[in-house]
């Protein structure tokens, strides 16, 4: 390996995008806007105030007709319009189809002995199921009204189908964003770095300048090398760039008279930014190897593009960003097991969200990892570049 | 270590610049290099002839390493390529331009000599003097007219002084003025010890070569000055040796 070569291949990469100010503005800039605008819909979004309807079907039992009582009051104390629908279950699913409910809180039939037991069926509630997150949102306010003022016997909290606290790892109050930017780091740290390299190498192989560096006494192994130097760099940028803007915050201070601004997202972060800014780095060297190895099955930038669906989207979908490995359909979940992305995004939750140190197994595991479809890649990869090309 | 243009290698002596023995290259049903027996002396500017798809390109291909040779061997300063080792030796200018279309033509040429071994400043700005491009150096490989761009694939190919060079067309798109000038310096590169191994589809550069290698359909139609070829056609001009010489003998 000639350490020489690696360099001035690096540096021409480093030049060439130098020059490609809308490349520059996608990996540096446009991860910004979209972390900012993601915090902004997550944090000041607010949902509106459900109307809520609560329905006890276990009409007979006392201490349903009581749990009844204290939801209602619960309620009506957090200002929440109130909505009669009826006594049965028809009668709710008929206000919900009209659009007169927004949410409705079933008490099944048995409610009542279940509780007297210590394990109460879960109560049911029901949305209008039009729009996804709209309706998860006012789920979302009902419970948290309900967990703040249920006057309930002990161990009750158990009825509610889910938590609504924040994590306890972090201080401070339940963010949204803490959960959901170490996730986006990593797919940052894999979408835009794939996408230039894939086709960087196309250019380089259908342009004939692969032909030409060839044609010079470089080695394969040094244009692997060289390469992932040079998106190193880039990546290097992005991921300090990111870091810096998810971690910090600054905001005009509260008796200023001028317009509120506010730069940086400020999400709580437990774990060591270089933990973190690690994982990216080893994620991101396998996704430029990936590039290039994937290149070779691309003839034009056009099925570069072809990649997104075949390659991203289903990382996106099953790799933990959104819903947890745990939560797929166990048909989904091995595939999701074989995922870089998975671990990158599990990596960064330990050190963001639990605050892993290296001692963490699980951040091993996905360093692990990470570190192994990196050399994988980086073969394939080297695999693709012969200088005997046909 | 210096590598001017005024420094010859040693002689190699008696071992060919380049010689290949029965090569042959199929792609698929086509036959691009069809059984080919060449040897050819240091020192001297060879010219390849033949019209589009004769092979031209497929031949310097097998003789850079760069393409596997379906039958056959080559081998270059008496190494059997490909050899990743020699390439330091041999300059190659590729059909295609090979440069980076966002890097200047100095960005450009300091890559491909950096990737050589070649990092002082001289030898770079020698080279683009010699293709009239030191006043560009800074502009963008896409900007240059296309004459300019081949002006700077040969700049490449030139900048670490090698002892073998082969050119797959370099005077395509250059102008008249330009074109005599390259010749005159590949001349003072053949005398200075330099094999060049020109490729040309136009045949009034014919001349300018030491000898010529007639080809067609993959195979060599004749060898020789192109005076010779001219003799041993009967006719006056290459063109015309062309049709004869490829003709089935009666
Ligand atoms: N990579 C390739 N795959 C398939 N056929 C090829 C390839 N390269 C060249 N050929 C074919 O080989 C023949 C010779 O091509 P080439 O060497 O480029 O000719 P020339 O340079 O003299 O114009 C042509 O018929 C061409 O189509
Ligand atoms: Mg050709």
């Amino acid at each position: 390996m000639n350490p020489w070569r690696v360099v001035a291949l690096a540096r021409r990469i480093v030049d060439q995008f130098l020059r490609d100010h809308r490349s520059l503005g996608l990996i540096f800039v446009a991860p910004l806007v979209i972390m900012a605008l993601l915090g902004w819909v997550l944090r000041d979004s607010s949902a509106p105030s459900p109307r809520v309807a609560i329905v006890n079907l276990d009409v007979a039992s006392a201490p349903s007709e009581r749990v009844r009582g204290a939801l209602t009051e619960a309620i009506r104390q957090a200002a929440l319009p109130l909505v009669e629908v009826g006594a049965d279950e028809p009668a709710a699913d008929a206000a919900l189809r009209a659009s007169a409910v927004d949410v409705v809180i079933l008490l099944p039939v048995g409610f009542g002995a279940g509780l007297a037991d210590g394990d109460p069926p879960p109560l049911v509630i029901v949305t209008q199921g039009v729009r996804g997150t709209d309706d998860n949102a006012q789920v979302e306010v009902v419970l948290r009204q309900l967990a703040g003022a249920l006057p309930l016997p002990p161990g009750t909290a158990s009825i509610l189908r889910r938590s609504v606290f924040g994590p306890p790892f972090i201080a401070g109050p339940p963010d949204a964003l803490a959960s959901f930017a170490p996730a986006l780091i990593g797919y940052f740290g894999f979408f835009f770095v794939f996408i230039l390299t894939a086709i960087s190498f196309l250019r380089e192989r259908v342009g004939g300048t692969l032909e030409r560096l060839l044609a010079t006494p470089i080695r394969r192994a040094e244009i692997v090398a060289g390469y992932s130097l040079g998106f190193a760099i880039f990546t290097t940028i992005q991921v300090v760039l990111i870091l810096a803007f998810s971690l910090s915050g600054w905001s005009t201070p509260d008796g200023w008279d001028g317009p509120r601004v506010a730069i940086g997202l400020g999400i709580p972060s437990a774990g060591s930014p270089l933990l973190a800014f690690l994982v990216v780095l080893l994620f991101a060297l396998g996704s430029v190897n990936l590039g290039i190895f994937l290149s070779t099955f691309a003839r034009t930038e056009l099925q570069i593009l072809q990649f997104i669906p075949l390659v991203i989207v289903p990382q996106g979908l099953l790799g933990g960003v959104f819903w947890s490995i745990e939560s797929l359909p166990a048909a989904l979940q091995p595939v999701a097991r074989v995922m870089p992305l998975t671990y990158a995004v599990e990596g960064l939750r330990e050190v963001m969200v639990r605050g892993a140190d290296l001692a963490s197994r699980t951040l091993q595991l996905d360093l692990a990892f990470l570190a192994g479809t990196a050399v994988l890649f980086v073969v394939l990869a080297g695999a693709t570049i012969r200088r005997e090309v046909v | 270590m210096s590598r001017g243009f005024a420094i010859p290698e040693p002689a190699t002596g008696t071992t060919p610049a380049m010689e290949a023995v029965g090569l042959v290259k199929r792609f698929g049903a086509i036959h691009a290099v069809d059984g080919i027996d060449l040897s050819l002396a240091p020192g001297r500017i060879y010219g390849v002839l033949g019209p589009n798809g004769s092979g031209k390109t497929t031949l310097i291909r097998l003789m850079t390493g760069l393409a596997r040779a379906t039958e056959g061997s080559v081998r270059v300063l008496g190494v059997p390529m490909p050899s990743r080792t020699l390439l330091a030796r041999i300059g190659y200018m590729t059909q295609g331009d090979g440069t980076y279309a966002e890097l200047s033509a100095w960005e450009n040429l300091r890559f491909l000599a950096a990737l050589y071994g070649v990092r002082d400043a001289a030898p770079l700005q020698r080279v683009l003097e010699l293709v009239e491009l030191a006043d560009r150096r800074g502009t963008p490989a896409l900007e240059l007219s296309g004459g300019m761009r081949r002006r700077l694939s040969l700049a490449c190919a030139l900048v670490h002084d090698p002892a073998v060079i082969f050119l797959d067309e370099p005077t395509v798109g250059v102008d008249p003025a330009l074109r005599v000038q390259f010749w005159a310096h590949f001349r003072r590169l053949a005398d200075a010890g330099r094999t060049l191994i020109v490729s040309s589809h136009v045949m009034d550069e014919a001349d300018r070569c030491d000898e010529l290698v007639l080809l067609r359909a993959g195979r060599v139609l004749g060898r020789g000055t192109a005076a010779e070829l001219r003799d041993r056609a009967g006719t006056p001009d290459l063109e015309g040796a062309f049709l004869r010489l490829g003709e089935p003998v009666p």
